[in-house]
């Protein structure tokens, strides 16, 4: 009795193997009989076997099933019109451009993309699969150093039918990745597919001097790809962002990986987006045999040494030029300057990474051959921000006499490729020579608007402003403040020349509407908001 | 400035310029202007060939290949020749030849400037031109003058060809920062061989010497006679001091507005003084930034920068200062200081390029470089940066090139700039060997103001160590002292350095 309802239940279990194998339940199907005769011949330990693999199968892919997201419910294709400002014509709002890109839903009725997705959006328009309608969505947060953007939807109706997505770890190297988005090459959703080839730093060119942990993957990203998920084993596992350009390197796009994801996420959980904290320093490998007897190390492989702090940085006043690192919260520092981490060698700056704004992080060094424990807290670094692009702000400027003044930063080399040396020389030693301590900002006459009263000033043009009726420049809002105070003449001093410029509160007063007619500026200074 | 616009367009196209390795020159269209010049039948010119072979200042104790130069040069008085700088600079050897009869003889150079790119030859055989007819020296060429270019056929039968003065302008010369009296003539030169460097004469009188050619707009820009003759003047001082300096640079005083701040009245000229270079004859003679300038030798500036010269009218006032006056002359100038005017008397002199902080040429020198244990230091020169090619301004290091054009401003004391050019890899460089243009603060706690200084220092390793320190990152490495010395005749040999240092 008992061996004839074993296989009672194992012929049972085949014929719900192969109904859940079809995927339907066809009630009306005519009983396989074929299956209960050939179970008379299965021996019972045998069909005991059987039934248990079975009933593994079986639960294990039910439950893979409903467990597995469908990405398709958590993609979005972003729209966003936008007014990229030009640092040549500062006063003007600035060309309006249409771009395309992806992002996907995350917990909390969100959706994440890349900052450069929604950059200096006017109007941000998001559409999900298999959905006419067009929603607005808005920017909540922007991460300019890490390229993500968190957005949200007015419109609480849009979030019915989604789902947010779940988040992977960091892939292995060689695993298989799926990319979906919203590329060139057709309108509606594609996927590609390919290989984790590197996980690695990289540089994110968003801002240009930022570099954070990035995946290197050979699935085709494209244009339009930026913002959308990059999925393994139905979990997102990064945001595909950018890639080479097939002429310069084939196959060799790049994700955003979760570890970043994530502290993004975190960071802005406070309600504001505080940034990447940085030590603030320099090291040198110690690869040297001389240089590590010099310094009283052991023959080991560990320890860097610092060769500059900077003055304003987290580690000032903890850390010195000549102290050797040994380690950093307890994780020793190799000769090369990589710590283990998760079972990879990364670079030590990885576990500063890792960190936010007031957090501590313990370094043990050496200081003249002492071993000591330091404790820095950690903050963002602001000097290196003259040497990134700037979004998200329109250009700062000051005009008066027809003379534009414009503080130095990337935007600004790039839009106007100064020849002068001594320009030059300030952007690119800003923080190498510690300029930034003398002037904060650096302020460059920028542009002449050629009038009359500005007749035989032109060889002033890309000079560095350094006094204005004897107050020394050291921000741009110096410059503002100097031609408010009233005056019968402006002289200005500028660096490395004795000749002054002259203005004459006369002629600039009876210049101004003409200037501001004649080259329709609409407004006369910009002074945003200033950096620290 | 005329001259500017016309310098990089003759670059491309024209003649004779310092990184032309040998004398390559297009053909020119035909023109029937040539004839035989009678006075020049018994020769007043011999051909010159220099053998010229450049220091590599990127590897300081190689040379790089020699190569020829050939041009033409002026007899003249005094048993001498005169030919442009740039022919014998560098030189191994020079030869004259006799264009006629293809006698040669050795010569030595007996007075050289770079600036005024002119040198003095005399031949090794006394007696050697003898038989040629010396030219005299002309400095009353004005506009619309007619002179005579000279070439030599191959047969060495003197050809010249007729030139229009087109212009009389203070302009760049060679180096840069070097500008003085040029003449432009209009004159359809033929291509002829071994045309570097030509006499230009008048009447039989060196009037010019040719620095370049441009075929295609055909015109000659050429060192002019009053430059010539200040230079061969000067060449009779045992010790050559060259053309004297003021050493201010300053701008135009046209703005109405800057003249009432300065308060200047209207009808006087001037020119505002930006900057008084260190040590210069203004400096010492107590000129500031911020005088304005109005007259020197008595001779009134407009607010352009310009005198009134009796032949060339409205010419540049640095003609005045560095051709009309001498070295070692004391001339009176003129300023406008808080309000009033006031007479300084300056003491003028030419500071010698190896006085500046960075060189501002290395010709007929050789770099002085020294390598420790595979660390190459070097003293920075302009000539140096001009190993990154016509545009080393951009692509040279930037803090190099920074350094060079302020470096008045910048460096207030003597010395000069020591720093790490490169790492030649040996076991004792290890770590190291990335490391470039780093500019060296001290060695071994010592302050390090130009080579002698390292070369003293590194006598006296700290506890065994040669300790480096360097303006930027990574601010300090160390080398075995021992080490780096027993292993310095392997890395020779390694290498095939012919030696370590050059002091």
């Amino acid at each position: 009795m008992r061996a004839s309802f074993l296989r009672y239940l194992c012929g049972l279990l085949l014929k719900i193997l192969s109904v859940s194998s079809c995927g339907n339940w066809v009630p009306w199907a005519p009983k396989p009989f074929y299956t209960w005769s050939l179970l008379r011949k299965v021996p019972p330990l045998q069909m005991i076997r059987c039934a248990v693999f079975f009933a593994l199968v079986i639960a294990v892919s039910a439950f893979a099933e409903t467990s597995k997201p469908d990405i398709h419910k958590s993609l979005v294709r972003i729209t966003t019109t936008s007014q990229d400002p030009d640092y040549r014509v500062p006063w003007n709002p600035g060309n309006i451009t249409v771009g395309i890109g992806a992002g996907f839903v995350i917990d909390g009725n969100r959706i994440l993309t890349n900052a450069h997705v929604v950059s200096n959006g006017r109007l941000i328009v998001i559409e999900k699969e298999n959905d006419p309608k067009e929603y607005i969505g808005k920017v909540e947060f922007i991460g300019s150093d890490c390229d993500l953007a968190v957005v949200k939807v007015q419109d609480s109706s849009f979030y019915k039918g989604t789902s947010p997505v779940h988040f992977g770890g960091l892939p292995a190297v060689q695993s298989i990745v799926d990319v979906f988005g919203y590329p060139i090459g057709g309108t509606r959703l594609s996927v590609t597919h390919g290989i984790v080839s590197r996980v690695d730093f990289q540089n994110y060119t968003y801002s240009g001097v930022d570099q954070h942990l990035a995946v290197q993957i050979d699935a085709a990203i494209n244009p339009g790809n930026s913002g959308g998920p990059v999925l393994q084993d139905g979990k997102v596992v990064g945001v595909a962002f950018q890639g080479y350009t097939g002429d310069v390197a084939q196959n060799t796009g790049y994700m955003i990986p979760t570890p970043v994801i994530q502290r993004f996420l975190k960071d802005i959980s406070t309600g504001r987006y505080d940034r990447y904290v940085d030590l603030s320093i320099q090291y040198f490998k110690l690869l040297n045999a001389a240089e590590r007897q010099a310094l009283g190390l052991p023959d080991d492989n560990n320890g860097v040494v610092v060769s500059s702090v900077e003055k304003d940085g987290s580690c000032a006043g903890k850390l010195q030029e000549g102290d050797v690192m040994l380690s950093i919260d307890n994780h020793p520092i190799a000769s090369d300057g990589n710590v283990r981490l998760d079972g990879d060698n990364l670079d030590l700056a990885e576990v500063v990474e890792r960190k936010f704004k007031g957090d501590k992080v313990k370094i043990g060094i050496l200081r003249n051959r002492q071993p000591l424990t330091v404790e820095v807290d950690l903050e963002p670094n602001n000097s290196y921000l003259l040497q990134a692009n700037l979004h998200e702000a329109n250009p700062r400027f000051v005009l008066f006499g027809g003379l534009v003044f414009q503080p130095l930063s990337r935007n600004f080399m790039e839009a106007y490729q100064p020849d002068e040396l001594r320009v030059r020389y300030y952007y690119d030693f800003y923080i190498t020579d510690e300029l930034y301590e003398e002037h904060p900002e650096v302020v460059v006459l920028s542009n002449i608007l050629a009038d009359p009263v500005n007749a035989y000033l032109s060889e002033f043009r890309f000079q560095i402003v350094d006094e204005i009726n004897g107050q020394k420049i050291k921000h741009l809002s110096d410059v503002a403040h100097a031609f408010a105070t009233s005056a019968d003449q402006y002289v200005i001093k500028f660096l490395g020349s004795s000749r002054p410029a002259v203005l004459e509160k006369r002629a600039v007063e009876a210049a101004e509407q003409r200037i501001k007619r004649n080259y329709n500026v609409s407004i006369e200074q910009n002074l945003g908001n200033e950096r620290l | 400035m005329k001259s500017l616009l016309f310098f990089p367009l003759v670059l491309a196209l024209g003649w004779s310029t310092l990184a032309l390795a040998e004398d390559t020159v297009p053909p020119a269209a035909a023109t029937p202007k040539d004839k035989p010049v009678p006075e020049l039948q018994t020769g007043s010119v011999v051909r010159v060939n220099s053998t010229n072979q450049q220091y590599d200042f990127f590897r300081p104790w190689n040379k790089k290949a020699p190569f020829n130069r050939r041009g033409i040069g002026a007899v003249i008085d005094g048993n001498e020749v005169v030919v442009a700088a740039e022919l014998v600079a560098n030189s191994n050897f020079i030869e004259l030849e006799k264009p006629e009869s293809g006698e040669r003889t050795s010569a030595q150079v007996v007075a050289i400037d770079h600036e005024t790119n002119l040198a003095l030859l005399r031949p090794n055989e006394e007696r050697f031109l003898q038989t040629l007819q010396p030219l005299g020296t002309d400095a009353t060429v004005k506009v619309g003058d007619q002179l005579s270019v000279i070439q030599l056929e191959a047969n060495g039968t003197p050809v010249s060809t007729q030139a229009l003065v087109t212009s009389a302008e203070v302009g760049r010369y060679v180096l840069e920062d070097c500008s003085y009296l040029l003449f432009k003539m209009s004159c359809p030169l033929q291509y002829r061989e071994n045309s570097f460097t030509l006499p230009i004469v008048k009447d039989h009188r060196l009037a010019a010497i040719l620095l370049r050619y441009d075929p295609r707009s055909q015109t000659v820009e050429a060192i002019s006679g009053p430059v010539i003759q200040h230079f061969l003047r000067e060449a009779k001082n045992p010790a050559y001091r060259g053309f004297p300096r003021m050493g201010v640079q300053f701008s135009s005083m046209r703005d109405p507005v800057l003249r009432r701040y300065v308060k200047l009245p209207d009808a006087a000229g001037g020119v505002f003084i930006d900057v008084v270079e260190r040590n210069s004859p203004a400096a010492k003679a107590g000129i500031l930034p911020g005088d304005i300038l109005l007259a020197i030798d008595g001779k009134a500036i407009d607010p352009d920068g310009n005198y009134i010269h009796p032949i060339f009218g409205k010419l540049s006032i640095t003609h005045l200062t560095t051709t009309e006056l001498y070295s070692g002359e004391t001339t009176n100038v003129t300023v406008f200081r808080n309000g009033e005017q006031k007479d300084i008397p300056v003491e003028l002199f030419r500071q010698p390029a190896e006085s500046y902080v960075v060189d501002p040429y290395v010709i007929d020198r050789a770099p002085r470089y020294l390598v420790l244990g595979g660390l190459v230091f070097q003293e920075l020169s302009r000539q140096y940066l001009r190993e990154w090619g016509t545009n080393w301004a951009k692509e040279a290091p930037q803090r190099f090139v920074y350094y060079d054009r302020f470096q008045s401003e910048l460096f207030p004391e003597p010395r000069k700039i020591v720093f790490l050019s490169q790492v030649i890899p040996t076991p004792d460089t290890v770590g190291y060997e990335q490391l470039n243009y780093l500019i060296v603060n001290r060695v071994n706690g010592r302050e390090i103001r130009n080579l002698d200084d390292l070369s003293q220092a590194v006598r006296s390793p700290q506890e065994g160590f040669q300790k480096i320190e360097f303006n930027e990152d990574p601010r300090v490495i160390y080398l075995d002292a021992g080490q780096a010395e027993s292993t310095a005749k392997q890395l020779q040999a390694l290498y095939a350095l012919p030696a370590l240092q050059r002091l």
